[in-house]
């Protein structure tokens, strides 16, 4: 039998579906291919079913039109972007980030005779992706002891910050872990499991808010930055200046991660957007 | 000291060909006095072909709403004659160049892989770039890289010392082929294309297309240079090109600028994310293309 029927929902038309698409792309610079459609309208029945309504039309109404529309957005957001973070998040993206980025970096470094790397996850909610930063980074490092390398990890929740420095997961947050990296990284503890020292040591965390001007203007030096899934939470005039901060924050030849299908496109044409297979990056030249 | 591949490759007498009613119905295309029934009437004169494009125009591909096309006439009405020469041409080299001894799978399927995204991410950015190259771009894709399965069939060693020796030292294929070939898949690509007698707008692309600028047709073989890329990003590449690019450093994007085209004002990341909804057709194109059949039945 048809799901349709067995459960009745609403129905997202593919009409629809464009106009909510090019809205949610407008507002946040997040994109939903058309291979995506499901995904969104089962996202948007909750907000559908927070707000009464009874089919997508009526929803995208209220978020262009409504009075309310302002606060519908940010939870249209917080239900877009799936706030759980994990570790190895958008494999493609770290996949570029250990081959390419990395290696890319350090040997420009070495030929000026440099051999330090900071790195920075802003926006590092519970601490999984400045960790998988951090294992990336020891595993291309490969036992070299010369360098002098140090992940800073920022985010504005400070319960966020105590639980990523406690360094302990459950099961569900190292799904995407390849076997041979839990193996090595990680320590069971119980049901849970503990980060290396060596790999917990090499991160550095911080309470920082991002929209902070000042306190932003003293991060300075990085070689990479992810900023994934935290430009949404900006108006335009903010993201935009925020955005061209990260590039003053970011040494020659560095590189900027924001989340997969996030778009810098009207925010800023400072840097070079550089294609990886399966993800892109933007670098400051 | 044994002759140069491109010189063995031209005394070989049993390359693959491609059927004459698919060189006729490309060269059709041309024809600014082309019309339906003379498409269909060339189509029709290889039944097997015809009953194959037949049901493909009714595989979910390309199917249109519920209604079943009974004749290859409705067919070109409802898809359009350039979507019919795609399909025509598809059909065509596919079976002209998959049948034959199939050495490693796996270059082979990501071959086809490749360029069939290449074809439909051409059709993409021909949209997204208002280029009207009417259905041309998809063909032109489909087949840039021909030289490469050339290769990999004649000249299997060869090719395979290039595909490995691209991805130990991450260079381009056509770099390493130079280096273990002596020739590269543009060139051997357009020998093919030549003996086969494509439109010279083929030919040219098949040469060109890592270097549009020197393109007798540049609009063309950059369209095709950038949808190359974008498959790559995607990652559907053929070989070991996985090597992160710039897209505004290219060549295609200086002849785009050149030609007027407006490269700046293209959101390149929005294109670059509607590229994964193409890459979840490509699998679907090539079931539809391999087995036709599967498709036309469905609730027929």
């Amino acid at each position: 039998m048809d799901d349709r029927l067995k459960n009745p929902g609403p129905v997202m038309t593919d009409e629809t579906f464009v106009l909510l698409r090019d809205f949610i792309y407008e507002q946040s610079g997040i994109f939903f291919a058309d291979n995506r459609k499901d995904q969104l309208a089962s996202r948007l029945a909750f907000r559908l079913k927070a707000n009464n309504l009874s089919d997508f039309e009526k929803y995208y109404y209220l978020l262009k039109y409504d009075q309310n529309a302002a606060r519908e957005l940010r939870a249209l957001f917080d239900s877009v972007t799936t706030n759980e973070t994990s570790f190895f998040r958008s494999p493609p993206q770290i996949q570029a980030f250990q081959d390419k980025v990395l290696p890319e970096i350090m040997a420009a470094k070495e030929r000026r005779g440099e051999k330090t790397l900071r790195l920075w996850s802003a926006g590092c909610s519970t601490g999984e992706e400045p960790y998988t930063m951090a294992i990336v980074l020891s595993q291309v490092m490969n036992g070299r002891r010369d360098w002098d390398v140090k992940v800073v990890a920022s985010d504005i929740s400070e319960k966020a910050l105590r639980s990523a420095k406690e360094a302990v997961y459950g099961e569900y947050s190292l799904r995407s872990v390849p076997p041979e990296i839990k193996r090595d990284f990680f320590v069971a503890a119980g049901s849970s499991y503990r980060i290396v020292d060596e790999v917990k040591d090499m991160v550095e965390f911080q309470f920082l808010n991002l929209s902070d001007t000042r306190r932003v203007q003293l991060m300075r030096g990085f070689d990479v930055i992810f900023c994934r899934n935290v430009l949404i939470y900006f108006d335009d005039q903010v993201k935009k200046r925020f955005v061209s901060q990260l590039y003053d924050c970011l040494n020659h030849g560095g590189y900027l991660f924001i989340g997969h299908s996030e778009s810098l496109h009207n925010i800023s044409r400072a840097f070079k957007l550089v294609h990886f297979p399966g993800a892109l990056a933007y670098k400051k030249e | 000291m044994e002759p140069p591949v491109l010189e063995r490759l031209k005394a070989i007498d049993d390359l693959p060909t491609l059927p004459s009613v698919a060189l006729e119905v490309l060269s059709l295309a041309h024809r600014p006095d082309v019309t339906i029934q003379l498409v269909a009437e060339c189509i029709h004169r290889d039944p097997p072909l015809a009953a194959k494009v037949l049901r493909m125009a009714n595989s979910s591909f390309y199917r249109r709403g519920d209604r079943q096309v009974e004749t290859l006439h409705r067919a070109i009405l409802f898809l359009g004659l350039a979507e019919i020469i795609n399909i025509t041409t598809s059909l065509s080299v596919f079976s002209a160049l998959t049948s034959r001894r199939a050495v490693e799978v796996s270059i082979r399927e990501q071959f086809w892989d490749h360029s069939v995204a290449t074809g439909l991410m051409a059709r993409h950015v021909d949209k997204k770039l208002q280029m009207r190259s009417l259905g041309r771009e998809f063909v032109a894709g489909l087949l840039h890289d021909v030289g490469k399965i050339i290769l990999d069939q004649y000249f299997h060693e060869e090719f395979m010392a290039a595909y490995n020796l691209s991805r130990e030292q991450d260079r381009p294929m056509y770099e390493t082929e130079m280096a273990t070939c002596g020739t590269n898949h543009m060139e051997v690509g357009y020998y093919i294309a030549r003996k086969w007698n494509l439109p010279p707008y083929l030919q040219d692309v098949i040469l060109w297309h890592h270097k549009p600028s020197r393109a007798a047709f540049p609009d063309m073989a950059a369209v095709v240079s950038v949808a190359d890329h974008m498959a790559r990003a995607a990652q559907f590449s053929c070989g070991a090109d996985t090597m992160p690019f710039v897209l505004a450093d290219q060549d295609a994007w200086a002849v785009l600028k050149e030609r007027g085209v407006d490269v700046n004002g293209l959101d390149v990341e929005r294109m670059t994310f509607e590229m994964e909804a193409i890459g979840h057709q490509v699998k679907e194109y090539i079931e539809t293309v391999m087995n036709p059949e599967e498709g036309g039945r469905r609730d027929g």
